[in-house]
Parts: C-alpha cells; structure tokens; sequence
C-alpha cells in the first residue's frame, strides 16, 4: 500500500483549480453561441473557424497522444480539436491560443534541431511521446493536456466528446439518472442485509 | 394567484435582498403573512430545464456562479499586511434565484446543542472571538423541524441523530459503494455511522418528486426539483401569494437610511443597468456571508460613517470557512460512487475533539467521489493523484480504472472566528457596476489547521481499515483561499458592542433593518451550514411577522 501527503499544489480538488499548472485562463463569453456554429462545422467537416489547417493537424497529433486511440477510441474520435476550435474562439482567450501558437513554434523547433523534421505529425509515435515527455513541464504542454481532458469529457455541444466517447472511455453510461444498487458494494450490503 | 407588481416609489412593507437559502425564506413567510415583499436577486430566474451536467460551463465558466469573467472579481490575501491579489473567485456562490440553495451538495446536518454553548463549555479560545450564541439548541430545534418538513429532508432519526420533535418527512437516500466501505470500517472501530440527512427527496414530497441519482448535485442545480432548494420549495410559494413581486437580475448597490436613522430605500442597477431606488418600510438582507458584509459597508454615509450598521465594528469580521480534508484510496471491485447524491452516511463520534489534544476543534466525516462524480473534474485530477501517468494510454487505462473504483473520505471541521479573517471592500478593484470588489483576508487558526490534520490521520484510518489501496490524502495545511462556506460576518449577540444583529437578526443600529443568512453565524458548526441558515430564517421571519403585527418594525 502505498502512502503519500499532496500538499494542495499537487493535489487539485477541484478541477477549476487545474487550471493554474496550464495558461488556461478561466474565462466565459460567448462559448453557447459558439457551440452551434462548432457542432455544425465538425458535422460538415468544415475548415476550422479559428485554427488553421495546420496548427489544428498538429495539435490533433498531440491530443492524440495525450489520449491515444487504442483499444478504446480516444481524443481524435472524440473531436477533442473541434473542442478546441471553439473554446479558443473566445476573445477573452486569444492570449491562450496565442501563447498555445508560440508554444507549438518553440516544439517545432526542437523537431528540427534534433530530429531534422518540421511536423510533429511527421514523428513517430515513440518520437512524440519522447518529445512531449521531454516538454511535460511546459505550460505549452500541460494547457494541451488541459483543453484534451477537458475536450473529451465535456458536453458534446462543445465540440468535443462525440457520441459521448469521452464517456464511454471511463464508463460512465450518462443515462440521465441511475436505480441502486449503484455498484458492487452497496449491491453487496442489500443482499446481506446489512 | 399573479405575482404582484410594485411602482418603486411607494414604499412596501419588505425589500428582501437576495433569494438565497434564508432570502427565500423570508420572502415566502413575509408574503404569504399578507406583507408587501420586494425581492431583489442579482442573478437569473433559472429553472430545473435550464440545468444541465455541464462541466465545462459550470465549473471553467462559473457561470453559476459568477467571477472575474463575468466582471466579478475578487481579491485575496492572507494577513492585512499583505496587497490583496485579484482572483476569478475566492467567495464562491451561486448567483440565482435560489441562491447557493440550488447549487449545494443538500448535505443537511443540524447544528447540536453543543455548537450553541461551546464557548463556555469547552472554554474560550484566546484570541480569538469564540463565543456562545445568544440562543439554544432548544430556541432552534422547531424551525429545523419546520426546514424538514416545508423545504424537504431525507434521513433517519436514531440515537445518533440531535434531538428533534418530529421525524423526518423523508426516509434517508439509499446506501452508495463509497458509505458502505465507511460504514463498515466505522463499525469496526467501534463508531456510529449513521443515514446522512440531506435537503434531497428520496420521496415524492409537497408535490416534487424523488431523486433519480444522475450524481449531479454540488455544484450543478437539479434537473428534476428533488433538491430542496429556496428555487424550488420557498419562491414558488412566495410569487404564488400575490404579494411578492421577484425583480432579477437586480443589483444592489446601497441602503439609504433616511433622517431618523432608519432604511428607507434601496438602491439597485435593473437588468438594463438603471439606476433604481425602492422604497421601504423595512429591508431584509439575506445577500449571504460576503455580500451582506459588503453592502453594509458600501452603505456607508456620514450618519453611519463605518458601513451601516456598523458601530461594533464587527461587520464583516469573524469569517469562517469550515475546514476540510479528503483521503482517497482505490478498492478491488466498482464502487461507482459517481452516482447518485454526494454523501448517503455521516461519522459524528467526533463532533468534539478531546479538549487533552491541546487544541479546540470538532467535525463530521462523510465518503463520497472525490470529483463530486464527474468525469472531466475527475480526469483532470486522475494520474497525478495516485502517482501514475497523466497522459498517454497508462494514463487511459487508470482512469478508467480509477473513476469506478475509487473512494473518498473526507473531513468537515471548525473554523474559529477571528477579527484578521474578514470580508472588507477593496477600492484597487471594482466589479463591472463599478462597485469596490469582495476582499477577502483568510488564514486558518492554527487550532483550525490541527483539527484537520487530525481528520487527516482518522480518515486515512478509516480507508486504510476499509481496505483501499494507493490511499492519498490532503488538506489546505497553508490555510485556505477561498471556500463557499461564509459564515459570521454579521454574527448575533444580545451585547452591541460585539455583535451585528440581536438574538432575533434586527441590527442593533437600525431598527427596521433585518440580516439573515451566513453572516448570522457565531460559531461555524461542522461543515453543513445551510441547514442552519435556514432554520433561523424561519425563526427570524416569525418574529419578523409577530413585531410587524404589533408595530414594531
């Protein structure tokens, strides 16, 4: 068994306080409105309404391995980059997409100096995970993690968690409400009567 | 009956500030006594279609409760040494009709006899403002009877239970994985667990049906009105009495007192941003911990040069937060306690510490999902808390793993009142009306800082007894900066000299001003404040409704 003391840095209880470990602003306006018009886009596969074709390849590539496809799908069938598309879409948060911009410049320059490539999409799989272990502190890094997350889980009219694959992968049904028993052990408790 | 309608300029007989837990109270019980009753709410009159389990909107957004983006902003420091540093939000609470009501985890403890003496049973605490209310268990123990049965609760009387004069209404919400982990290891070590009491209907109840676990309840609003809520139970009833007229999206910004001294009209910024002034023959502020404190303060005028209402010196003072702890740990088999209510069993065999551990405290312990059940909360945090991966397909794997299987206990504890604690205006930042921002200056009692390390330690016990695996654990061990609960800011006392409100919430400077919510509070209980709120909110409005009858508002 293992033990461990998380002082409140490390241990963020509350998700909003998440956060600070990235340069994700907590930041509102207009994202409701925004969400039809990103739900529409990604139905019609339409170019994005904020990123460019190629910054969005790239951070696809890097959400995908943040939550990689394997056997489960995971943050590219999830839509995590329309998620993002839309989010970053908000004025309020364009010093993000902007940092987001410079960080994705500064990763490509590390491509091209130790791996003589321009794309991270051109890496390996093994290369990029290398790479982004290598950038795990960058707040680059960390707002990516962040806008993946926080793209699969959320409510499918932002963009992300199509199809509620973001759900699925943790196995939460969403049914809208449950009957207990609710899992093995209140199931337990009412079968010995306790 | 239509709800009413008032021209501003007449004067009627109650402005309510706020819709809140107590706010809503008063605006039903004033009402439906026949009284003309103005309420004024700042937020949205939103309704259970309006929720929804959204994550990101609720809990990145804070659109329900308002912040920095929404042009609300508030500072923080430690010690009044410090320069105040602009935050999104450190006084979290849900701007709406219903107030913090429609948001709350509907954890529903009762205060105990002992939280209303404690001073002079346990001994004061020096430095500190420790006191014993002016009023009992006993004064109180109706009106918590009467929150049961006109707001809703679930739970189960027995010996563990305060003393009440009636059952509960409601029998308690069905066991989840996580209370019976708690329960059994409880049991083991001798303790007394016991059906936590929750504002949460487990049955249908005054015409609102039971709850239907979808595991949505702090921090969201109820889709399906089986919260307890002032939304669902109080305003209806209020609007409904033909007497009460709701005005939101209606901010406050000051209470003019006229040459007698007494509150005579307030003045607010309508859903277009005019000015208004309604007139008055008395106000009931119920704007909650942080915004009664401020509005008192911003009212501010020559005759009532420290805020109104002020001449203690103690409004805004003496803010407590409750502390918490939580320990977590990973189990065999799926726990799934990401469904239905936060807490279905509660631990108060430590309700006291042990006055020989040298220093004062006391708290309850529940188990729950430490997310509050929510996938994105949960996955943000997952990884990093059990020390594993935070990304990739190992990070994957846990999560999945980790969101069923995982357990939380946690710790819900005393604060001490103190004058460095409080809520004073801050003039280097102001709120989208251009009104001084919330500063909020917060640092735990040391007394404060033991007692939840020492619920640390039990609860790791319990979760360790209750045979987890991978237990972690925490709590705010630099002090707290921020918290949702705010409490005794405008605390009652019979002395004037040392108190804000008397024993029944008239201020003790303007007679015909009332104050009623979390700022009431002398002394913090146990972590579940609402419970309390309300059940001085129904007292106050009874003796509100019996001065008025005999004209002495």
């Amino acid at each position: 068994m293992s033990h461990s003391r998380f002082n409140r840095r490390q241990f963020l209880s509350s998700s909003a306080s998440l956060a600070k470990g990235s340069l994700l602003v907590l930041s509102v306006p207009a994202i409701v409105t925004a969400c039809r018009e990103a739900s529409e886009s990604r139905q019609q596969q339409a170019a994005f309404a904020n990123l460019g074709a190629e910054e969005a390849a790239e951070f696809t590539a890097i959400a995908a391995r943040i939550i990689p496809s394997d056997d489960t799908p995971g943050a590219t069938e999830a839509g995590v980059i329309y998620f993002m598309d839309n989010v970053l879409g908000d004025p309020e948060r364009e010093p993000i997409l902007e940092a987001l911009r410079d960080g994705l410049r500064e990763l490509q320059y590390q491509i091209a100096t130790e791996y003589n490539l321009g794309f991270f999409i051109e890496l390996d799989v093994q290369q990029q995970d290398e790479l982004l272990r290598a950038n795990e502190r960058t707040a680059f890094f960390n707002t990516m993690r962040y806008l993946t997350i926080a793209g699969t889980f959320s409510l499918p009219e932002y963009g992300g968690n199509r199809d509620n694959i973001g759900y699925n992968i943790i196995g939460f049904e969403n049914p809208g409400g449950w009957a207990p028993p609710f899992g093995f052990y209140d199931a337990d408790y009412r079968e010995r009567g306790e | 009956m239509a709800a009413a309608s008032f021209p501003t300029r007449e004067e009627v007989d109650f402005v309510v500030i706020g819709s809140g837990a107590a706010g809503g109270i008063m605006a039903k019980e004033l009402s439906t006594a026949g009284h003309s009753v103005v309420v004024l709410e700042q937020g949205p009159h939103l309704q259970a279609a309006d929720f929804k389990h959204d994550e990101w909107g609720y809990d990145h957004n804070f659109e329900l409760t308002w912040g920095k983006p929404q042009g609300h902003p508030q500072t923080f420091r430690k010690s009044e040494q410090d320069t105040a540093e602009e935050r999104d939000m450190v006084c979290g609470y849900a701007h709406n009709v219903g107030g913090s009501s429609m948001h709350f985890s509907g954890n529903f403890w009762r205060f105990r006899p002992i939280d209303f003496m404690e001073a002079s049973v346990r001994g004061s605490v020096a430095g500190t403002n420790f006191s014993d209310w002016p009023i009992s268990y006993e004064d109180l123990e109706p009106y918590y009877t009467k929150v049961d049965w006109e707001i809703g609760v679930s739970g189960l009387q027995g010996p563990w239970d305060p003393p009440r004069s009636r059952e509960y209404p409601c029998p308690p919400m069905p066991i989840k994985g996580p209370d019976v982990l708690l329960e059994r290891a409880a049991k083991g070590m001798g303790l007394n667990p016991y059906p936590a009491p929750v504002a949460i209907l487990s049955q249908p109840h005054n015409g609102r049906p039971g709850c239907i676990h979808c595991g949505f309840c702090n921090g969201f609003g109820c889709e399906v009105n089986a919260k307890s809520s002032s939304l669902v139970t109080m305003m209806p009833l209020a609007l409904d009495s033909g007497n009460c007229e709701l005005r939101t999206h209606a901010t406050v910004f000051r209470i003019e007192t006229n040459e007698q001294g007494r509150a005579s009209e307030v003045l607010y910024y309508d859903a277009e941003g005019n000015e208004q002034s309604q007139r008055t023959k008395a106000v009931v502020l119920c704007a909650n911990g942080a915004e009664t404190p401020r509005l008192l303060l911003l009212s501010a005028s020559s005759r009532f040069p420290d805020g109104l209402a002020n001449s203690s010196g103690f409004v805004g003072r003496n803010l407590m937060f409750n502390g918490y702890t939580s320990v977590m740990g990973l189990f065999d088999e799926p726990v799934n306690g990401y469904k239905s209510i936060p807490a279905t069993r509660v631990i108060h065999d430590f309700y006291e510490l042990d006055p020989a551990l040298g220093f004062y405290g006391g708290g309850g312990i529940d188990a729950r999902h430490p997310s509050r059940g929510t996938p994105m909360g949960f996955a943000l945090m997952s990884g990093e808390v059990f020390g594993g991966a935070s990304w990739g397909s190992e990070y994957k794997r846990n999560l999945a793993y980790q969101f069923s299987h995982v357990a939380a206990f946690d710790g819900h504890t005393t604060s001490l009142p103190l004058d460095s604690n409080n809520i004073t205006l801050d003039d280097n930042v102001q709120d989208r009306w251009g009104r001084p921002a919330i500063r909020c200056t917060y640092m735990d009692h040391p007394d404060d800082l033991s007692t939840m390390q020492w619920f640390l330690d039990k609860t790791t016990e319990l979760m360790e007894a209750a045979g987890a695996s991978n237990v972690v654990g925490f709590y705010p061990e630099n002090g707290q900066e921020g918290n949702v609960h705010l409490l005794g800011t405008c605390r009652m006392g019979a002395d004037p000299d040392s108190s804000v409100i008397d024993p029944f919430h008239r201020s003790h400077d303007v007679p015909n001003l009332f104050l009623c919510d979390g700022s009431s509070l002398v002394t913090s209980g146990r972590g579940q404040p609402t419970m309390t709120i309300m059940a001085l909110a129904f007292r106050a409005a009874d003796y509100i409704n019996q001065a008025a009858q005999r004209n002495e508002i």
